[in-house]
């Protein structure tokens, strides 16, 4: 097994005594995109803190993070829920996402090119018109976009995103989902943190469940659908689970569209929706 | 609210405003009423009585017979025609006196001015050393607290007394040369460039605060690049409040050419006010307004030019930068506060009126801080002093904070007016109240007053703006709650509270532009024992009896401390109401990180 | 006997060009509505869906009479409704009741629970014993009386959420708007949300219209839907056929987020162990 890019061991968080996330340690390999999922108030979004060195102000933070194994300048980068301010609202998207690529030796002309090649892979259309723009000019779902390719212009070995898709709506949620998906190909990893279980379970291989603190359950995505063994996880795929269940005919239509954006769906999870839940 | 018809409201009381104040200069002489004939009278025909006759060939002479209207029309067309009138005292024209006089401030300014820049870039240094390396410290406080807390006033009165009485490195009076400009401009530039690097550090920590700054730091932007990006995103939020601190300026240097004698445009505005010369004062006023609208147009194009194309989709307010909430910074401003009473109860309990003791006794066992000019006890006479200023303060503080809860519910059609109270200083209130009525402790509390109001207007403003965007008031109108009940049952009782505790931080800061007034003589008169009266009388002897100086100085020092202690403690308090458009989160809304006990669907 | 709770022709337009002044509006004029008809009745359930900026809440405005629409009328039965004055609305209140995103923010912390119910009873002027509405408006939402004299600070997530729905059914409402009710939910708790909403429907001839962003949730909760983009109504008619056959581009767009988003997901290939 290859180095893992982003290794925790034994993260403990704590604020004036009170310890908030206990002793934690997980690793995530290479090329992997890792859910780690938990109600608010779990500790998720605080391990998404320490990851990035954003912790708040008072929070105590122990143990060791190291990042991928001889990347030169391996980091982590960060995507929030809340993308406004994540970029400096007074500087055009193609400046801030030249100053990663100027000084990677690519030339003004270049790096403009480059930037605009980036924007495309991360999904936007017409790259372009969004080059010159301010973050006032952009819609959430665009910023995350712009976000994740500014992750990409850095070459960050590991993406740790922090409920991205929440305040989304769901139209938009599924094209950040689909670029998240794009960016875990050519050996980048992801870990994916969220309460939604199905934008993780369409998006991730693998699972962290965190439950006040601790991590209570760790499997591969499909077992863990199928076959959940902690009881919060199992309460959150059998509401998952319940909240759909008159889509499934919907699914058939859905799915043949949606092949075409991600053809390899081998290994699913039967899609077996117990469609009694509600029906009365 | 629709922005189109609120950026009309807007405008149109800004309008309103300016035009209201240049009536009000125009209109000088008719306000001036009565007692303006006979200081005429007395002033130039000294030898004749203050007849009927006498008086009405003074009224014609003046034109005071006309009317409000004619008087402000024949006025305006003057000032435009370049002829501001003729001095009631000297009877020369008033204009090239105010032009050299006003060439004299300005070049105080500008000395100001370079001495505030040291200051606040030497304030704001460790603010860019800690953000580049990373390091989240609370906003910095001590030092430019300390600066900022003093008043031109005594300031200028204590660095007189250092500077050129004991170690006389500088001349104490006078307008000759460079070396007579060092003290004022120090006076001037202390406390105005504590204020801008107090203000320029907390927004720069938050500048380094915000999220895009770790994400240019992946890019791996420099430190210059870095400390650049974060500069221009700082200084659009803190401009206008620059600005007013520079505005502001002209009032302190009322109190500073006073000390030092220097004949400059506040100085010929304080004599024209006690001799009132109601033209003179017109024509100064009017230059003043002129700088305050530079120094406001100059501030506005920089932020503008700073923010560039983005102002046009609206940038994010900058946070409010983390705050101390530790005792620690507390201590001084209570051991300041505790001392200052210990001061005012031993006071109360002495005479302040009988000069029953030798004319300037040093201090001793039975008179601690030595006695005045008069021979009167200095110690009951600050006692004594501080129930009068603070007793004056309380009442000005409450006047203000009905005045402000009653403007603030109407934000947009107050804009403009508050805009004029909360840039125009307290000083130059007090010259027109005086000038119009004559120096008298109301006056000076009315003069304050007319000026204190704005901060809490805006401060109102802003708790109801942010009261009226809680979901739980947005559902009222479907629960059939009419807008009365709206207003009285859950805006007024959400806000009353903060704001009151926010009158009340501001009774010190109150108290000290009443003892700047009085210092002047534009308050209290003799023989009030008042603190800025006090401090004014003993001034003259300083050389002989430092201590007539230092027992008000001293209790205006401390008074000062636990003001800036106070309006640190509820910081929004502090100069928060500068920015009236509210966009400053109003107190007690720091972000909670969602696992300290959000309440629930917080997120 | 209440009548229909009907849009018809309505459109919205902002009256003047809007200055940016340091505000949270782009360049892009949303919530505008084009010729909006929506007809709801009791004991159905109807779903607008659509993504945002799409002008959802700009008609749940007018809905509720919050705003005037530039163009067209609400009526409710064969009287139309107008913003105006609070008592001039106060039967239109009794019938037409709302459920806000977020509703446990709707609830006023410095209120315990029995004065936040007793409110709209209150103001309404609704007749009967309030004391007893109250307390049966928590008992049909499962909410223990004993709680009645809490404020909202002290209850958990989903008893705010109860009290808040409770607080909307106290007057007896015959028609709930509800926006976006469970979007900031956990799932555990937005499924007993979705099956109280659904209960009432059935059970006592509620008519609801549920405002959200999602199509599973339209699906599960709603026999009819329309679909909401750019301030027109793009799509309407039965749940399934507007799942099953989108009729236009905006609407196979949501089928398709939705089903990628909901359950069970395509579990994607990779480094299983």
């Amino acid at each position: 097994m290859p180095a893992p890019a982003l290794s925790v061991t034994d993260l403990a968080l704590s604020s004036g005594g009170r310890q908030l996330v206990h002793p934690l340690t997980f690793a995530v390999a290479a090329g992997e995109r890792v859910a780690l999922l938990g109600a608010s108030g779990s500790g998720k979004s605080l391990t998404a803190a320490a990851l990035t060195g954003s912790l708040p102000e008072g929070i105590a933070a122990r143990g060791t993070i190291t990042f991928g194994a001889g990347s030169g300048k391996g980091k982590a980068a960060l995507i929030r829920q809340d993308p406004s301010t994540a970029l400096n609202p007074l500087v055009p998207i193609g400046r801030q996402l030249g100053i990663p690529l100027r000084s990677a030796g690519y030339s003004r002309a270049a790096a403009k090119a480059e930037a605009a090649r980036l924007l495309e892979r991360a999904g936007i259309e017409e790259p372009g018109r969004i080059l010159p723009r301010y973050t006032g000019q952009l819609s959430g779902g665009q910023l995350q976009r712009a976000c994740i390719a500014h992750a990409l212009a850095c070459g960050a070995p590991v993406l740790v995103a922090d409920e991205p898709t929440t305040a989304l709506d769901a139209v938009t949620q599924h094209t950040v989902l689909e670029t998240l998906r794009t960016w875990g190909t050519e050996g980048r990893s992801l870990l994916f943190i969220t309460h939604d279980l199905a934008a993780a379970g369409s998006l991730c291989t693998r699972a962290l469940v965190m439950e006040a603190g601790r991590i209570v359950e760790q499997a591969p995505m499909a077992e863990l659908l199928r076959n959940p063994q902690h009881p919060y996880t199992r309460r959150m795929v059998q509401a998952a689970s319940r909240s759909v269940a008159p889509l499934a005919a919907a699914n058939e239509v859905a799915t043949t569209a949606a092949s075409s954006a991600d053809s390899s769906t081998e290994g699913a999870a039967p899609r077996s929706a117990p469609a009694t839940a509600v029906a009365a | 609210m629709p922005g189109g018809t609120a950026f009309v409201k807007v405008t149109v009381s800004r309008v309103l405003a300016l035009v209201a104040l240049v009536a009000l200069i125009g209109m000088m002489p008719w306000l001036s009423g009565r007692g303006a004939e006979y200081t005429i009278l007395r002033a130039r025909y000294s030898d004749r009585e203050p007849t009927p006759e006498a008086l009405a060939a003074v009224r014609a002479e003046l034109g005071l017979e006309q009317g409000p209207l004619p008087l402000f029309v024949s006025w305006i067309r003057g000032v435009f025609a370049g002829d501001l009138g003729t001095s009631w005292i000297s009877n020369t024209p008033v204009a090239p006196g105010i032009a050299s006089a006003l060439s004299i401030s300005v070049t105080l300014m500008a000395f100001a001015l370079a001495a505030a820049a040291i200051i606040a870039l030497l304030l704001c240094t460790p603010a860019v050393r800690d953000g580049l390396r990373q390091r989240r410290r609370p906003a910095s406080g001590a030092l430019s607290a300390a600066l900022t807390s003093l008043p031109e006033f005594l300031l200028a009165a204590m660095l007189l007394v250092a500077g050129a009485v004991w170690l006389q490195w500088f001349p104490p009076f006078g307008w000759k040369g460079p070396e007579y400009a060092v003290l004022p401009a120090l006076s001037l530039g202390i406390p105005a460039g504590g204020l801008i690097g107090l203000l320029m550090s907390d927004a720069i920590r938050a500048g380094f605060a915000e999220q895009w700054v770790g994400t240019w730091r992946m890019s791996g932007a420099g430190p210059v690049r870095l400390s650049a990006a974060v500069l221009r995103r700082a200084l659009p939020a803190v401009l206008p409040q620059i600005g007013l601190v520079l505005i502001g300026l002209t009032g302190g240097a009322v109190a500073v050419e006073k000390v030092y004698a220097i004949p400059g445009l506040g100085r010929a505005l304080l004599g024209a006010a006690s001799a009132q010369d109601i033209p003179t004062l017109q024509a100064g006023m009017l230059a003043l307004m002129g700088l305050a609208l530079l120094v406001g147009t100059l501030t506005t194009a920089a932020r503008y030019l700073l923010i560039g194309p983005a102002v046009r989709f609206g940038t994010l307010p900058l946070a409010e930068p983390p705050r101390p909430g530790n005792r620690r910074q507390l201590a001084l401003p209570a051991a300041a506060g505790i001392t200052l009473l210990l001061v005012v109860g031993a006071g109360l309990l002495r005479d302040p009126f009988t000069s029953d003791h030798a004319r300037i006794a040093a201090p001793g066992w039975s008179l601690p801080f030595g006695a005045d000019a008069s021979g009167r006890d200095l110690l009951a006479r600050v006692g004594h002093g501080a129930v009068g200023t603070l007793g004056t303060a309380l009442v000005v503080v409450l006047a203000c904070l009905a005045v402000g809860i009653v403007v603030g519910l109407f934000p947009l059609a107050a804009a403009g007016p508050l805009e004029v109270a909360n840039a125009a200083p307290p000083i130059l209130a007090g010259l027109v109240v005086a000038a119009l009525s004559g120096p008298s402790a109301h006056g000076a509390a009315v003069a304050v007053a007319a000026v204190s109001w704005a901060p809490l207007a805006a401060h109102t403003a802003a708790l109801a703006q942010e009261a009226r965007a809680q979901p739980y008031v947005q559902i009222l109108p479907v629960l059939g709650v009419g807008r009365a009940r709206i207003m009285f049952r859950y805006v007024l009782p959400a806000v009353a509270w903060p704001l009151l505790r926010h009158a009340m931080l501001r009774l010190p800061g109150v108290a000290l532009a009443l003892a700047a007034l009085g210092f002047l003589g534009l308050g209290p008169q003799q023989p009030s024992p008042e603190w800025g009266l006090i401090l004014a009388e003993g001034i003259g002897y300083v050389e002989r009896a430092p201590w007539a100086v230092l027992a008000p100085a001293s209790a205006l020092v401390l008074a000062s401390v636990v003001a800036v202690g106070l309006a640190g403690a509820g910081h929004p308090a502090r100069f928060f109401a500068r920015n009236s458009a509210g966009a400053v989160p109003p107190p007690g809304t720091n972000v909670a990180p969602e696992h300290v006990q959000a309440p629930a669907g917080v997120r | 006997m209440t009548g229909t709770l009907a849009a018809d022709g309505v459109s919205f337009a902002y009256p003047a060009p809007r200055f940016s002044r340091g505000g949270v509006h782009g360049p892009r004029r949303i919530g505008t509505l084009h010729n909006i008809s929506l007809h709801l009745a009791p004991g159905t359930s109807t779903a607008l869906v659509g993504s945002s900026g799409s002008g959802k809440s700009t008609l749940v405005r007018i809905l509720l009479a919050l705003a005037k629409p530039s163009a067209g009328a609400v009526a409710l039965g064969v009287r139309e409704v107008k913003p105006g004055p609070a008592r001039s609305l106060r039967w239109y209140r009794q019938a037409v009741q709302y459920i806000p995103q977020n509703p446990a923010g709707s609830l006023d912390p410095r209120m315990t629970v029995a004065q936040l119910l007793g409110e709209p009873l209150r103001q309404l002027r609704v007749a009967g014993n309030h004391r007893a509405l109250v307390a049966e408006a928590l008992e049909r939402i499962e909410v223990p009386a004993g709680l009645m004299e809490r404020r909202s600070g002290e209850l958990s997530g989903g008893q705010n959420q109860r009290v808040a729905i409770a607080r909307a059914l106290a007057v007896q409402p015959a028609y709930l708007l509800a926006d976006e009710p469970v979007s900031g939910l956990d799932l555990p708790l937005r499924d007993t949300v979705l099956s109280l909403l659904s209960s009432l429907v059935r059970e006592e001839g509620l008519g609801l219209l549920l405002v959200t962003h999602d199509l599973g949730t339209a699906a599960r909760m709603s026999g009819t839907t329309a679909v909401l983009a750019h301030g027109r109504i793009v799509e309407h008619g039965p749940t399934h056929r507007v799942l099953d056959s989108p009729g236009s581009p905006e609407a196979a767009a949501l089928v398709q987020a939705s089903a990628a988003l909901h359950f069970p997901p395509a579990v994607p290939a990779g480094a299983a162990p």
